[in-house]
């Protein structure tokens, strides 16, 4: 810790130094006012204790200059002073010194005195160290979640384009959490479907995406069976994942007469909108995949109808914790809303626009906090 | 601190006690809250009663918790709320937990 000392009396600045000096401090002193400011320009001072009458200029400007001169950096300047009437020191504070201290002195108050404004500066420079540090880890994450994102974007281009059948919305969040959503339709007709939530953010959550795109667009070309397809990804994600990561997802296949054939785990339900306007569910019954070791993996899978007009809308738990900005949840009640209002359009590709604006409508001004994905498909065009 | 651990030897009990956001923030502290121990018991509490949220990070740590205690202990998640009971059900967590 340095202590830059200004007084023009030979007494105080040795006073002072013994006083700095019995708590550790590294002691400058000088008798004026220029000696002073290249002092603490090439002495880079922590502490400045200083009179506000020196040879040369006034205690006041010399601590306007200081302050100017230090910028970011805290360094306090305590006056020590004779005059100590309220108007001076009232002008000592307004200049934007840090404390004042009466001449005479006590040697037991000044150190006290002095070892407080020593502390403050330790705190004050660990602060910087430990922001400069942080601020350095969050660019790294920052960075890490923008290549997360581009491996994910990556992926998504492979998965079928939006249509009159298939409409996938998904929307980033700035800290990204793992979503995934891939549609493609067989040579058979069948339109396989996979939307998936892995745990996590960041990197982490797309090494486990890779592998999964992988296996999907194999048992497209495959033609293999979703519940060995559930089978096939869960096994994957036991090997690639550490044990506290897995994915939550629907494992999806409308036939072109509109039989669905799905594996759900982990997931919030999913609706069938149906063309009446009623709801009905696809409820996720299994432990989401990359917890079950092999043996006990549960493949069975659930069916439904997808008749004409009928919608099948899937989302991500981002919906459903979609906050306003009264930080309320969107919830399930409003979600059911948005979907029968939404999807009550002829044409799919309308109906999603009109269910992405409900939900812009209801986040407003509220920062979104995790990814949203919402796929919609129908196994009749209506157009 | 947002994770106290309570040990009741005469029950072979340990309780693990979260206060507020049972996030990735606690992945440290809540892994050390059970391998910390020095030796193993019949079951292990952890109480939710004071937790507001949960993500999907929570029920990661916690399968890591199963994994890493022996299976013949059982684990029970007492006091959740509505909402994250939700959660954890929706994730079957039944077929590894004990819900209360």
């Amino acid at each position: 810790m340095k202590l830059l000392c200004v007084d023009s009396e030979p007494v105080y600045r040795e006073i002072i130094s013994l006083c700095a000096e019995s708590v550790g401090a590294k002691v400058k002193s000088v008798d004026c006012f220029d000696e002073a400011i290249s002092a603490f320009s090439d002495f880079a001072p922590d502490i400045v204790i200083l009179d506000v009458i020196i040879k040369g200029g006034s205690g006041i400007d010399l601590v306007k200059q200081m302050k100017t001169m230090s910028g970011n950096r805290f360094v306090p300047i305590i006056f020590l002073a004779s005059q100590t009437s309220d108007a001076v020191m009232g002008s000592c504070f307004q200049c934007g010194a840090d404390d004042f201290i009466p001449k005479p002195f006590s040697e037991i108050l000044f150190n006290i005195r002095l070892k407080t404004h020593m502390r403050h500066v330790e705190l004050i420079k660990e602060m910087y160290r430990k922001n400069k540090a942080l601020t350095y880890y969050q660019t790294m994450i920052e960075r890490e979640h923008e290549m997360a994102h581009h491996v994910l974007d990556h992926i998504q281009t492979r998965s079928e384009r939006n249509s009159e059948y298939v409409a996938i919305t998904r929307l980033s969040a700035a800290s990204f959490n793992g979503d995934l959503a891939l549609v493609k339709t067989r040579s058979d007709g069948a339109r396989l479907a996979f939307v998936g939530d892995f745990t996590g953010h960041g990197l982490p959550a797309s090494i486990g995406a890779l592998p999964v795109m992988q296996a999907f667009f194999d048992a497209v070309d495959d033609l293999v069976d979703i519940n060995k397809l559930a089978e096939r990804i869960n096994r994957i994600l036991i090997s690639v994942l550490p044990d506290y990561m897995f994915c939550a997802g629907y494992l999806v296949l409308v036939d072109p007469n509109g039989k669905i054939l799905y594996w759900g785990g982990g997931m919030p339900n999913a609706f069938i909108r149906r063309s009446t306007g009623e709801l009905d569910y696809l409820r996720s019954n299994h432990m989401p995949l990359g917890i079950l070791p092999v043996r006990e993996f549960e493949a069975d899978l659930q069916n439904d109808k997808l008749d004409t007009g009928d919608t099948l809308i899937i989302m991500s738990d981002g919906v459903l914790e979609l906050k306003n900005t009264s930080e309320e949840m969107l919830g399930s009640d409003r979600v059911e809303v948005i979907i029968n209002a939404s999807y009550a359009e002829k044409s799919l590709i309308t109906a999603q626009k009109i269910a992405e604006r409900k939900l812009a409508e209801y986040q407003g001004e509220s920062i979104q906090l995790d990814d949203i994905t919402l796929l919609a498909l129908r196994s009749t065009c209506l157009q | 601190m947002s994770i106290s651990v309570t040990v009741n030897e005469e029950k072979d009990l340990v309780i693990i006690n979260i206060i507020g956001s049972f996030d990735f923030s606690l992945f440290n502290d809540f892994r050390e809250a059970y391998s910390s121990l020095t030796s193993t018991y019949k079951s292990y509490v952890v109480d939710m009663s004071m937790v507001e949220y949960l993500d999907s990070a929570a029920l990661g740590m916690l399968l890591s918790m199963r994994n890493a205690i022996e299976l013949d202990s059982t684990i029970r998640l007492e006091g959740a709320n509505d909402f994250i009971k939700n959660i954890l059900m929706i994730s079957r967590f039944d077929k590894r937990f004990d819900i209360q």
